[in-house]
């Protein structure tokens, strides 16, 4: 009530005012009239009543400050004054609003990742308690942590830390029903998933326990809402209705709520099915201990702590090691869900936090430098205020009042500037950045870069506003205007600035150099393979359609028939694609002769391939032969080793002839085959393109030996994207119920691979070169500056005899000292700081001589450009027109 | 912007004064100087125009309101009159006043240290 009073009062001011100069005047008049009629002269009286009544002006501010609200007002009128100023001042205005700009830009536009990635809890009940339980293979750490069904149902059972337990993995579905068949990203999860997140359908209802039994003869599914509008409009009659799945039929018994999404990853999961599915059958999957492929999601009881949950289950994974001495030993890794979702991003994200941040100083310490330019010019303004009365602390407030509304003015513009760079973000980011559909300029983006506005306002001007409020009046009116007045304070202050934002530039010029090296390393990598003009797609000829042998028929048809269209130079066909995540299987692998219990047996990536696999990928074979159509007819089981198998099991005998046994069967037979081999390939990179290649071994896909999910790969002549529509129709024209999942070219398999290595390099490299510009600015800036400051010096100098050659080199060596102590101080600097990203690098060390020479180098010749334009300048100094400037 | 309050025999005196003669009768602003001068036989040098600051204030606090109306002497005025609010406030602040004067003038009085 109080506050709205006030403003009240403040409105009907100017009534209250008139009201008060009226009164006053009539106080005045009446006391003349008195005097007047005691006899005085009116004259007399005139001058006595005023003298009386004291000074109008200064008793009419009295009075009206009665009835001010000063914080308000006061800081009404400062931002009055200040877009008065900055009016008067576009260029400076421009110049500092542009490079806070960039400055709050780019930091808003990583905050907004940031905030989406890591900061934002997950939309789930309680994410504080669920956790991601994974189960280690203790003598391979490249394991993923997934864990085997059976397993899972002894943890659940056995252990007590927990409300809930449930496991999922990721999967895509065929989904037949509408115009074309269309492949579904989903998840294969236990009924059980959705009560742990604690998130409940929309419509219809979450899995029933014993939907995660097989026998039913339908299996239930759950669509996203996404799904469920884009495929079935709005109809609620889409519960109870057969969907076809993989050939299977499925009844809808719910829909999840919009924007819902689990497991969060990059692309979204529409569709849910209960792990039942991977029960039916013989050797169903889900019912192999050996065989572990799922991701345990656990909600911890409340109060129930990581550490204390971890040795829970530890404690049954124990006594599960003891049951099954013939699986390999496991333990157990648990972490909170949210920090298994940000992975390995986060330490990337808050590297470059930190890196964007430098930015933003450099921005700020290029304003700070321009104000403080500008207080010398206007010290005599502050002067002359403080002459009439201003204090010290009202100059200070002015000042900051400007620094603030530039900031604001920077962060409006940064904010359309971060609109552009957080979509350019979310286009680079990298497969490992989940929930990036989350990212958004919402309000709390807003009201970050808001504040970073406010903090960087006053940061950059509090130390120019109370340099220029140091004021010594009677000196400064005395001097005239001269520059010569400007003290030795501004331009030690403006020399340390610049020279901070140097050695900050050296650093992030250090960090993108070395991540841009890192990324040049990679890819410059020999994958193993040709990764041009192939095209790849993956099938899944399903058994129900085409059985048993049919299976292989039908892809070696299709293979015949891909062969024959133009453009296309070789085709083969593949289970387990170099670089494409999902496909591996590794199993246990034993060698002829050398007896090793089962749980020590070698962990060995396997892949069926068809006989032109090699010369269409362009895999170097160093050993022996490759496959031919004769071995997939049948006859003896054969396997093709890769360099690093040969080299590691076989240690320097010849391989070939031996014979060899993955662990893995295709269910027409229950024991795994020896296999005789009769190849060694190059390695290939099949699991990124930085990592190490695992041992391999590659078998021919025989009508026994065959796997439904093969991915083809098409070499070709010409761009492989053009061969999509002939490939897809001659798909069709076999099956009409067939689609082609996944189509990638092999490049970008790739380059998907060092997507995460790209994004960082191209975030901070962006960062860098931001810093080295802004940088460049604030000492071209700074040196200009000085040049102009010391025109009458070298005009003296000039006329006194001075060669034009040294005054530019006194220049130059100004900007050179700068430089050159920016560089050191950096180099220092960078020394500690490269041990932060030295685990992003690749193939170079963190203290890579090449970056090191090349940044110093780069920075220097940066600098001196920037101080060579000013030199010049000074060199052409008329010192006529100098001292006559006087 | 504490230049009047210094300029009044003690910060807030001069409200009460004003309050005081207030409470007698409404006046306008000329009347009130004349009266306060006269009653305090001249003893009080207040400078007349300090009045109106002070008088802004007891009106913003409702402690006085004001009309314009016509003098006897045939001039517009302003005419001040006391509050309710203002009443009250004027016997707290009296007390008050009555008390520290009471205190000071027993520090003051000779011989009772």
């Amino acid at each position: 009530m109080k506050i709205i009073n006030r403003l009240r009062q403040l409105i009907s001011r100017r009534r209250l005012y008139n009201d008060l100069s009226e009164e006053m005047q009539q106080h005045v008049d009446e006391k003349i009239e008195e005097l007047v009629a005691t006899g005085t002269l009116r004259k007399e009286a005139t001058a006595t009543a005023r003298r009386s009544f004291g000074n109008v002006t200064l008793i009419q501010q009295d009075s009206r400050d009665a009835w001010r609200w000063p914080a308000l007002e006061d800081f009404l009128m400062d931002i009055r004054v200040s877009l008065r100023t900055l009016r008067k001042n576009p260029g400076f205005a421009a110049a500092a609003i542009l490079t806070l700009a960039l400055g709050i830009g780019a930091n808003t536009a990583l905050f907004s990742v940031i905030d989406a990635v890591l900061l934002r809890p997950l939309p789930f009940r309680e994410p504080g308690r669920l956790v991601a339980v994974h189960s280690v293979d203790i003598k391979d750490a490249t394991h993923g942590g997934e864990i085997s069904y059976p397993a899972f149902l002894d943890w659940r059972s056995r252990s007590h830390s927990f409300e809930a337990m449930s496991v999922w993995t990721a999967t895509s579905l065929t989904y037949t029903g509408g115009d074309q068949p269309e492949s579904v990203p989903g998840a294969m999860v236990s009924a059980n998933l959705f009560s742990t997140l604690g998130v409940s359908p929309v419509l219809g209802r979450s899995f029933t326990q014993d939907e995660d039994q097989p026998g039913s003869d339908q299996l239930a599914v759950i669509l996203s809402y996404e799904f469920w509008q884009s495929h079935f409009g709005d109809q609620t009659s889409v519960l109870g209705r057969a969907l076809t799945l993989d050939n299977e039929k499925y009844t809808v018994v719910g829909v999840m709520p919009a924007r819902f999404q689990f497991p969060v990853q990059k692309d979204r999961v529409e569709l849910w099915v209960t792990i039942a599915r991977d029960l039916q059958g013989k050797s169903a999957m889900a019912a192999q201990r050996g065989v572990s492929y799922l991701q345990v999601l656990a909600r911890l009881r409340p109060k129930v702590k990581i550490p204390q949950a971890q040795s829970d289950v530890l404690l049954v994974q124990g006594q599960l090691n003891r049951q099954y001495p013939e699986e390999r030993p496991r333990g157990v890794a648990m972490e909170s869900e949210s920090d298994q979702i940000a992975g390995a991003m986060r330490p990337v994200l808050l590297i470059l936090l930190g890196a964007v941040g430098f930015v933003l100083l450099i921005a700020c310490a290029n304003v700070a430098s321009l104000l403080l330019a500008r207080a010398t010019v206007r010290q005599k303004e502050f002067t002359l205020r403080s002459a009439l009365g201003a204090s010290r602390w009202m100059i200070v407030r002015q000042l900051l009042t400007e620094s603030i509304l530039l900031a604001v003015a920077g962060g409006v513009l940064g904010l359309l500037f971060a609109r552009w760079a957080t979509s350019a973000l979310v286009a680079a980011a990298p497969e490992g950045l989940a929930r990036t559909s989350d990212i958004a300029l919402d309000l709390r983006v807003l009201i970050f870069t808001f504040v970073i506005a406010l903090a960087t306002g006053v940061l950059f001007g509090l130390a120019p506003a109370l340099q220029a409020s140091r004021s010594d009046a009677g000196r400064i009116l005395d001097n005239s205007s001269r520059g010569s007045s400007s003290g030795p304070g501004g331009t030690r202050l403006r020399s340390v600035l610049v020279a901070s934002q140097l050695a900050i530039a050296f650093v992030l010029l250090t960090g993108a150099g070395l991540l841009l090296r890192s990324f040049d390393r990679l890819q410059h990598v020999d994958p193993g393979f040709r990764a041009d003009h192939v095209l790849t797609f993956l099938l899944d000829v399903p058994s129900d359609r085409h059985p048993g042998a049919q299976r292989s028929v039908f892809v070696q048809q299709l293979l015949q028939t891909t062969r024959a269209l133009p453009g296309v130079k070789s085709a083969s066909a593949v289970f387990g694609l170099p670089l494409s995540e999902n496909e591996s299987v590794f199993t246990a692998t034993e060698i002829e002769g050398h007896a090793v219990p089962r749980s020590q047996r070698p962990r060995v990536a396997f892949r069926l391939v068809e006989s032109n696999y090699f010369d269409t990928m362009g895999i170097r074979l160093l050993q022996g032969r490759a496959f031919t159509p004769r071995d997939e007819k049948g006859g003896p089981p054969l396997a093709i080793i890769n360099e690093t198998l040969a080299r590691q099991l076989f240690q320097g005998e010849n391989p070939l002839g031996r014979r060899i046994k993955p662990n893995i069967s295709f269910g027409e037979s229950d024991e795994a085959p020896m296999r005789e081999i009769v190849g060694v390939t190059g390695d290939v990179k099949s699991g990124s393109i930085g990592g190490k290649t695992p041992l391999e071994i590659y078998a021919p896909q025989t009508p026994v030996d065959f796997i439904g999910e093969m991915t083809i790969v098409v070499r070709t002549s010409t761009d492989p994207n053009a061969l999509v529509p002939a490939i897809r129709s001659l798909v069709t024209t076999m099956d009409k119920d067939l689609p082609l999942r996944r189509i990638k070219t092999l490049h970008e398999y790739v380059s998907g691979s060092i997507s995460a290595p790209r994004f960082e390099a191209l975030l901070l490299g962006s960062f860098a070169a931001l810093a080295i510009m802004l940088t460049t600015i604030g000492l071209y800036g700074v040196i200009s500056y000085s040049v102009v400051q010391r025109t009458r010096e070298m005009g003296i100098r000039v006329a006194l005899g001075a060669q034009r050659g040294s005054i530019s080199s006194m220049v130059l060596r100004q900007g050179a000292l700068l430089a050159l102590t920016g560089t050191v101080v950096g180099l220092v600097t960078s020394l500690f700081a490269v041990r932060l990203i030295r685990g992003l690098l690749f193939g170079i060390g963190a203290t890579d001589p090449a970056t090191f020479i090349a940044v110093p180098l780069l920075l220097m010749s940066v600098a001196l450009l920037a101080s060579y334009i000013p030199a010049r300048r000074a060199m052409r100094v008329d010192p006529i027109v100098a001292l006559r400037h006087e | 912007m504490k230049k009047s309050e210094q300029r009044d025999l003690f910060p807030g005196a001069l409200e009460m004064m004003i309050l005081r003669t207030l409470k007698r009768q409404p006046l306008h602003g000329y009347a009130l100087v004349q009266h306060i001068k006269r009653t305090s036989n001249d003893l009080l040098q207040i400078e007349e125009g300090s009045l109106y600051p002070a008088l802004q204030r007891l009106l913003k606090e409702d402690l006085v309101k004001a009309e314009w109306s016509i003098s006897s002497t045939n001039r517009r005025v302003r005419i001040y009159k006391l509050t309710a609010a203002g009443a009250k406030h004027l016997e707290r602040e009296v007390s008050r006043f009555e008390k520290m004067l009471e205190g000071i003038t027993r520090v003051l009085a000779p011989g009772q240290s």
